[in-house]
Formats: structure tokens, C-alpha cells, sequence
């Protein structure tokens, strides 16, 4: 009687998440929402305390790694653990003792440059699910937006293949007063725009939305696409020549290691000289400063008015900040900012920082994308990839379709689509479709779902 | 201060005790009362009341811990004051402050009692008077909690300002679910006991209301005698469910997982059996030569140290007339109490573990001045935080007690009877000694009196705090002043 009625509420899944720090609470956040049992574990009594006040989840004080912790945990009858503790070496060891000890699926946060060439390796060995590397996934964003910098945002999904583009519509611009469907007639018809951000609001746009100066547009089109559109609306869609990076941490190595792969030249500016001589052992190519990167003197030496890409990634969010808006007032650079902390997002938004990074959701998003597509099925991963944009009013999600339903084979016009929802590509074996009117989904299909609501898992949601 | 979350919790309290009176009104009915209607009348006045309070939800759900104190507190004293009336509509008991007594008396479990003649209650009245233990024994705020969405982790904040103990674990992740397994065990072991007692040939209503006395650990008996003239069978039973209502429901719930082992070694639970065992056994040879047998001296020994250790104050015997050291070992054992996360009152023997660890820390610490030692329960370390709080509150404590029985010392009457009747009201037991031995009732006591343990017994079943905190100037200008 007592066993049934424990398990028969319980629709979502039970989860271990080990490491109470700010991926640790992004995670919690957002899959106590979802619905998901959640249990904490953390060395810190007082974390525990503050965090088991402020969500609805059973924290254990102890090591997350110890058997006996994981077994007060309840690790048996565990779906999932997480462990996003500061040590990359605790992580895999939480994983691999859950993983003997529960029949569980395990993910590890690994950031270290040490094993982040042997992830593949790791995840195989360990068997794990999922190992995520948020400063890697940070300086990818960061990358990927240098790569256009006329961008504020930019994500990729269908490997890569197709993009998603955020881009703010300035003074005089063409676009302005132009409706969406006119856009479509006159410019080009391989954009597709999915959500529109004015005043605060965020719209998925119909035909007759009208474009104005000062909104933030985001569509998706293929790579290529997506630069001739930016260029016939007069955009300069050159990637950046130079880029100077502020601090040397994990995140510097991995971006200055990707934009030097590209053949951007990176000027790194770092406070302790010990990293500095690290880093230039691992990065032969770019130029190292020793000195301190919030020192104005310093910056003007290095050249920061001249620099097209300003990239301030010291650990703490204030710093970056307050260089961001330096670097804005004195030069033409391409800022990009960091940043960790997740709460005053609202004073953050109003400061007008062009492009913002925040590692830890970047990470909680690969995440709840495995426990969504989890939640939905056990054996197969339908959710390709999930975005949140627009702060988490909007989501941007691609959907594998396995089998046949409801939707498949049925003209995009005659579906009963929920309001806020749009289908924004279709990706079939690898070519990219913009969707009209007429295009179908058909099983073996990815498809991407912008919308405002919440907790989609599976294509059939997209209608009533 | 959110007032419109405390004012949403405050109107569901409303509806959800309007339909928890329908059972004396069913009871009503099969006996052909016309009492039944005054349960009827205020059943559903409140829920309608509830329901227009209700009716506009709350901005935001959001639940500080000052706001879930203050909600639980003016619950428990709302809900008191809804259920004393039809003890007065019925003119049973006509004074509304005896009425009152009475409920607060069965909502906090403690089964103190100012009604001389119990039998002459109509049956309605009766089962009332056992089923506000029952409904206060887990408490009402969980039961909210239970069944209704509110939404967040604040609710834990509700949850702790009513559940015993010195500090409050979930058993699963979600409050909601604990709360529901919770209420799951409460009333399996009750339902458990009502068959067993229905076996020992009780009557369905001595036993429905008998098993609601005690798994509340409350006290109220329906007979003038309480558990006294029924069979050894029943007596036997009702001993030793009150011990099993006293145990940390936390070690039930590793026992329906199968985890037996982890279960005995909750080290408050053994603490507890031993403290039981060992007072049995004192009291046993202190009794032997008063009584008729060996198996009497048992029975009557267990059942008394069960009752009053785990605060619930049924009594089979007049232990006025036992010997001093017997009386000493019960009034004792009235301070101890049940565990935390049970439905006893009490100080709780957690914190006393944690207490006399204290103590011989402390001792150790004239030996070894330098040392350094933390206090270790089921093996792992006790913050710094709950061994501070656990010391505030015993002082707390004290300090109330010595207040209250000031303040009733000035109707003369003895010391024996002042000292046990604060500390059969504060810890929920119900009868002391003296004047307010097992045969006699708080009657006799002033108006005044009798409001000074009313307070005792809502602070005593509160864990003092939250009821403290109604008396904050700081509360009393939010909530007047600010909007």
C-alpha cells in the first residue's frame, strides 16, 4: 500500500545532483520547475540549508563521491546524477561510484584543458551520458559570435549546419516598418524570423508583424543564408580580425584556442605571471601580457581602441561588466561579456551589453535537454538540441521525429499549432528546409520548435 | 510580512475544518442527536467562509519563515476558536472559555480536561473531542500541505513551524509527498489499532475514538475512568501504540522501505526504548507490593510510563497513590517526552541526546581545555546551529514554565498541583498530580488560569517560537501598519 502510493504521484524523474554551486543551482532551478524529484548533495551544511529553503528539494550534507552518502541519497532508486562539483576528478568519481553502485545515468562536469581533449575517451570508459564543459561551451558561444559579429547571439543547431541568429535592428535600416511577410516577398525567402524581442516583449511574429528600429530579431537560416540576408540589409558580416581576451582562465584558453584555429590573432592579458607562462606554452601563437587587464593605462597601451573583438573573461562578473562598458565607450570593438552570476539578470539586461555569455546556462540547458528527452522515453534521445533565449520566456528546442504521429505527413497550414509556436526548420538528411506552408514533417526529420511555452518533449506537443 | 498568503492558509484552515466536522455530525446521525446540528451549523459556516476567504489567491506564494510561524500559530488559535463553538451551541459545556480549553486541550493533543463527567457528553461531542487529537496529533498545516498545491520550496517553511523537533528533515524530495507519506503511516497505524481494538471486543466507538486518543497521543478518554475498565487485551494494546506513536515516524518510513537495519539504529529511537524499559523496570518493583500480581504490576506500570512518556495522559490507575519515587520517575519523564517527528509532546528526547552529549563535551573540555570535539548523532556531526538552538530552547523553555506557574500560584492552591499542571499543559499531557491527578480535572481553575495553560499548551505543542512570535512588535506594525 505504502510503496504504491510513494511511486504513483511521481511523474518526473529522481535526480542526484552533486555540487550546490551556480550550475548546480541553474539546475536545480530549472528541473524543480519541470517537476523532477531532486536531491542535493554538498559538503557546505550552510549551502544545503539555504538551498533546501528556497526549492522544494532533500538536501544531505557529505562528501558526494562517499557510498554511504550516495546510499542516503537513495542512489538506487535513482534516473539520474549530476555532478557539477568544482573538482573535475570528483565529478568522475561521484559518476563512476553511482554508476557501480545505482543503475543510473551519470553526468560529469569536466573543464579542465587537461582531459578536455579526452572527453570522448571519458565518456566512453566511465559510461557516462553526458559530459559537460561549460567554460568549452562558453568559449564556443563567445567564438561563433566573432565569427559574425554583427550578431548578438548566435547558435547553432543541425550540427552546425543551421543558425540561429539574434541581431538588433538599428536606425534607418531597411528592415523598419517592414512586415514579416514582406520580407519574405522582397528580400529573401531562406530566413525564417521566430521571435521578435520589443520593449521587454518577446513576440513570435505572423505575416503582418511589423518590423521597427531598436527591435531584436532572431531567425534561423542556413549558414550561408544567413550572411547574404545579413549583408543585403547592410550589415558587415566579416568576422573579426583580432580579439583581446582579459584574464586567463579556462574559458580564455578554449576561446583564444578556437579563434586562433580560424586565424584571429588574440592578444591575452593576464595578472599572474606563473599562468601567463602556462599559457604560452599552450598557446604558441597568441601574444601574452603579463599585467593587470583592468588597468586602464594598460588597455590603451595594448590597443583597445583599435581592436575588433573585446572579450573580458575574468572570474569575476562585476570586472567584466565595468570593462564591457569601458571598452563601448572608447572603441568600435565587438564586446562580448561574461557572466556568472544569475541573479540581478534585470539590471545586467538594462545596461545594454550587446552580447552576453552566461556558461552556466549553457550548461543546465544541455541538461535539461538529456532529462526532458529522458523524461519522455527511456532508450531514445529525441531532443537534439535546447536553447533558451529571450531570458527563458522563449525556447528554442529540436525535436527528432522517431515515428509516425499525429503531425507527420500532413501540411505545416493544416496543423492546429499552440499559440506561440513555430516550426523553424526542417532538417531532412541533412539538408535544410525553411518551411512553407506546404512542406510536411515526415518520420527521420529534425525539427525545430520556437515557442513560448514550456516542457515540450516530443513533436506531438506542438499541437492542441 | 505576506499577508495575503497567511490570509489564503488562514481560510483554507476554515474549509478544511468545516468538513473535517462532519464526522461528529455523522456520528450525530446514527445516534438520532440533536446536537449533531450545532456541528453541522459551524461545519458549514466555516467552509463557506473559507471559501469566500479563498476565493482571491494569493499574488505570490512565497513563504518566509516568519510568515510561515505567524500562519501556523494563528491557525492553530483560529481552528481552536471555530471548534470550541459547538461545545457551546450545544450547551455542554456553556462557558466559552472552558470550551475553549477543551479544544485547544485536544488540538495540542494534551487531554487536559475541565469536564468533571465526561459520560454525560452526547456522542457527538465525544468523538469531536478525540478527533481534534487526531487532527492536531500530525498536524493541520501538513495536512494543507498534503493536499493542497502550493507551489515552492516555502512550504517547508509551514512545515517546520508545526512539526516537533529540533530540526525538520523531509523524507522524500518534495514537501508535498512527505507530507502525504506522513499522513499515509498516521493513518495506517490508526487503522491498525482500531481492528485490534475492535478485536479485544470494544465497541466501534470506543474504539474509533479510543485509537484517535492515542494516535494523536492526546489523552481524552470517553469514560470517567479512561482506559480503567476495559480488558488487559485492550490495555495492553493501547500501551503499546501509544510507545509506537511516539517513535519518530522518520523510522517508519525506513522500515516500509525495507531498511529495518538503518531503522533500530536511529539512535533518539533507542534512546527512547531505553529511557521506556528502564522506567517500566524502576517503577515495577516500586508498585509490586500495592498490587494484586505480578502481570498487573506490569501492565499498569507500562501503561502509565507509555502515557505519560510519550504525552498522551490516558491513565488505568489512580498512580496518585503510588509510591513518591514512582510519581518522581513519571513527573520526569513528562518533561522528556516522545521523539521528534512524532506526535508527542514533550521537550523530545532528541534534544536531550543532544543536551547530556553537550554536557560531557563540555566536560571533557575542563580535562582537555584545548580539544576540540563535535557532537556526533547517528553518526554524523550536529551543526553548531541546531546545539545553539536546542540550548535557546530549553531556557526558553524554563523561562515559560517558571512564569506560568507563578501566575497560577496566586489562587493558592499547592505547588505539587501549580508545577504539574503547567507541566501536564506545556509538554501536552493532560493530568498532573495532585488536584490534577488522573481523577481529578483543571476545572477548579480560574479564568485567568485557565488562559495562562491554554498558552502553555499551544506554545508547548508549537515548540514555543512560532507562538512567540505573535508577541514581536515588529510582527504586530507589519501587520498592522504596512501596506
Amino acid at each position: 500500500m505504502f510503496k504504491k502510493s510513494n511511486t504513483a504521484p511521481k511523474q518526473g524523474l529522481s535526480i542526484i545532483i552533486v555540487g550546490c554551486g551556480k550550475v548546480g543551482l541553474t539546475l536545480i532551478e530549472q528541473l524543480v520547475k519541470e517537476g523532477h524529484d531532486i536531491t542535493v548533495i554538498d559538503k557546505r551544511y550552510e549551502r544545503i540549508q539555504e538551498t533546501t529553503n528556497l526549492y522544494d528539494i532533500m538536501g544531505i550534507v557529505g562528501n558526494g563521491a562517499s557510498y554511504s552518502v550516495q546510499m542516503e541519497a537513495g542512489i538506487e532508486n535513482t534516473d539520474l546524477i549530476i555532478a557539477v562539483t568544482d573538482s573535475d576528478e570528483l565529478n568522475l568519481l561521484c559518476c563512476t561510484v553511482a554508476k557501480r553502485v545505482g543503475n543510473c545515468a551519470a553526468i560529469a562536469r569536466v573543464r579542465n584543458p587537461d582531459y578536455s581533449e579526452e572527453v570522448v575517451y571519458l565518456r566512453e570508459k566511465l559510461g557516462l551520458v553526458l559530459v559537460i564543459n561549460p567554460e568549452l561551451e562558453a568559449a564556443k558561444e563567445a567564438a561563433r559570435i566573432l565569427y559574425l559579429p554583427t550578431a548578438l547571439e548566435v547558435n547553432s543547431f543541425a550540427h552546425g549546419q543551421a543558425e540561429l541568429i539574434k541581431f538588433k535592428v538599428p536606425v534607418n535600416n531597411i528592415l523598419h516598418t517592414m512586415t514579416v511577410a514582406k520580407l519574405g516577398h522582397s528580400l529573401t525567402n531562406d530566413i525564417l524570423i521566430c521571435a521578435i524581442e520589443r520593449n521587454n516583449e518577446v513576440h513570435i511574429p505572423n505575416g503582418d508583424f511589423q518590423i521597427l528600429s531598436g527591435d531584436i530579431l532572431s531567425f534561423v537560416a542556413q549558414r550561408k543564408a544567413a550572411r547574404s540576408f545579413l549583408r543585403q540589409i547592410g550589415f558587415n558580416t566579416k568576422q573579426v580580425k583580432n580579439a583581446m581576451i582579459i584574464g586567463g582562465s579556462k574559458a580564455s584558453y578554449y576561446l583564444a584556442k578556437e579563434l586562433i584555429n580560424t586565424g584571429i590573432e588574440v592578444k591575452i592579458i593576464e595578472q599572474s605571471k606563473e599562468h601567463c607562462q602556462l599559457l604560452s606554452v599552450a598557446l604558441p601563437k597568441a601574444i601574452i601580457i603579463n599585467g593587470d587587464g583592468t588597468d586602464q593605462d594598460l588597455l590603451k597601451e595594448e590597443g583597445l581602441e583599435q581592436i575588433e573583438a573585446f572579450i573580458p573573461l575574468t572570474g569575476i562578473d562585476e570586472e567584466n561588466i565595468i570593462l564591457t562598458l569601458h571598452a563601448k565607450q572608447v572603441s568600435n570593438a565587438k564586446v562580448i561579456t561574461k557572466i556568472n552570476r544569475l541573479n540581478f539578470k534585470n539590471v545586467i539586461n538594462s545596461l545594454d551589453l550587446g552580447s552576453v555569455v552566461y556558461p552556466s546556462y549553457i550548461t543546465s540547458e544541455a541538461i535539461i535537454a538529456y532529462v526532458r528527452a529522458r523524461k519522455n522515453s527511456l532508450n531514445s534521445n529525441n531532443i537534439e538540441t535546447l536553447y533558451h533565449m529571450f531570458d527563458h520566456r522563449v525556447e528554442a528546442i529540436e525535436l527528432r521525429v522517431l515515428e509516425s504521429s499525429s503531425v507527420t505527413g500532413k501540411a505545416l497550414k493544416d496543423l492546429n499549432l499552440k499559440k506561440d509556436t513555430l516550426i523553424s526548420f526542417i532538417n531532412r538528411n541533412g539538408h535544410i528546409i525553411i518551411p512553407t506552408g506546404n512542406d510536411c514533417i515526415a518520420v527521420g526529420d529534425t525539427v525545430m520548435i520556437v515557442t513560448k511555452q514550456t516542457g515540450f518533449d516530443n513533436i506531438d506537443d506542438i499541437t492542441k | 510580512m505576506n499577508r495575503s498568503v497567511i490570509r489564503f492558509i488562514l481560510g483554507n484552515i476554515l474549509k478544511i475544518e468545516g468538513i473535517l466536522m462532519i464526522l461528529p455530525c455523522i456520528i450525530a446521525l446514527i445516534y438520532g442527536e440533536k446536537e449533531g446540528f450545532s456541528y453541522l451549523i459551524v461545519g458549514f459556516i466555516s467552509t463557506i467562509l473559507g471559501l469566500i476567504i479563498t476565493s482571491k489567491k494569493p499574488k505570490e506564494f512565497i513563504i518566509y519563515l516568519k510568515d510561515g510561524c505567524i500562519a501556523t500559530s494563528l491557525s492553530w488559535i483560529l481552528m481552536s476558536i471555530v471548534g470550541a463553538l459547538p461545545f457551546v451551541l450545544t450547551k455542554e459545556i456553556p462557558s466559552f472559555t472552558d470550551a475553549l480549553f477543551e479544544t485547544i486541550s485536544g488540538f495540542t493533543t494534551t487531554g487536559a480536561s475541565i469536564l468533571s463527567d465526561v459520560e454525560a457528553l452526547s456522542f457527538c461531542s465525544l468523538t469531536w473531542r478525540s478527533f481534534t487529537h487526531w487532527i492536531g496529533g500530525m498536524g493541520v498545516l501538513v495536512f494543507l500541505i498534503a493536499i493542497i498545491p502550493l507551489s515552492g520550496g516555502f512550504n517547508i517553511n509551514l512545515m517546520r513551524a508545526e512539526s516537533p523537533g529540533p530540526s525538520v528533515g523531509k523524507l522524500v524530495p518534495k514537501v508535498k509527498y512527505t507530507a502525504r507519506l506522513l499522513y499515509i503511516i498516521y493513518f495506517g497505524m490508526t487503522l491498525v489499532e482500531f481492528l485490534l481494538l475492535i478485536l479485544g471486543k470494544m465497541s466501534a466507538f470506543d474504539a474509533m475514538n479510543t485509537a484517535f486518543g492515542t494516535a494523536g497521543t492526546g489523552g481524552f478518554g470517553i469514560k470517567n475512568s479512561s482506559i480503567g475498565e476495559y480488558s488487559d487485551y485492550i490495555q495492553w494494546v493501547v500501551t503499546i501504540f501509544m510507545i509506537l506513536f511516539g517513535v519518530n515516524f522518520n523510522a517508519y518510513y525506513l522500515m516500509i522501505f525495507g531498511k529495518l537495519r538503518k531503522a533500530l539504529c536511529i539512535e533518539e529511537v533507542r534512546c527512547y526504548f531505553i529511557i521506556i524499559c528502564s522506567s517500566v523496570f524502576i517503577i515495577y518493583f516500586n508498585i509490586i507490593d500495592t498490587c494484586k500480581n505480578i502481570g498487573e504490576a506490569l501492565r499498569l506500570a507500562s501503561f502509565q510510563v507509555a502515557s505519560i512518556i510519550t504525552t498522551t495522559g490516558f491513565s488505568t490507575t489512580d498512580y496518585e497513590l503510588w509510591p513518591q519515587a514512582s510519581k518522581t520517575i513519571l513527573v520526569l519523564l513528562m518533561f522528556i517526552g516522545a521523539c521528534a517527528g512524532s506526535t508527542g509532546g514533550g521537550i523530545k528526547v532528541s534534544r536531550f541526546v543532544i543536551l547530556i552529549k553537550t554536557m560531557f563535551k563540555e566536560l571533557g573540555s575542563y580535562i582537555h581545555p584545548r580539544s576540540i570535539k563535535k557532537i556526533k548523532i547517528d553518526g554524523k556531526p550536529v551543526e553548531h546551529e541546531v546545539i545553539r538552538s536546542t540550548n535557546v530552547y530549553i531556557i526558553t523553555f524554563v523561562l515559560i514554565f517558571a512564569l506560568s506557574v507563578l501566575l497560577i500560584s496566586f489562587e493558592e492552591k499547592d505547588l505539587t498541583t501549580n508545577f504539574t499542571a503547567v507541566a501536564a499543559t506545556i509538554n501536552n499531557i493532560g493530568p498532573g498530580l495532585e488536584l490534577v491527578g488522573p481523577t481529578q480535572n483543571f476545572g477548579h481553575f480560574s479564568v485567568f488560569s485557565k488562559y495562562v495553560l491554554m498558552f502553555d499548551m499551544l506554545a508547548g505543542r508549537l515548540e514555543l517560537f512560532p507562538l512567540m512570535l505573535l508577541f514581536h512588535p515588529t510582527v504586530w506594525k507589519e501587520f498592522l501598519y504596512k501596506k
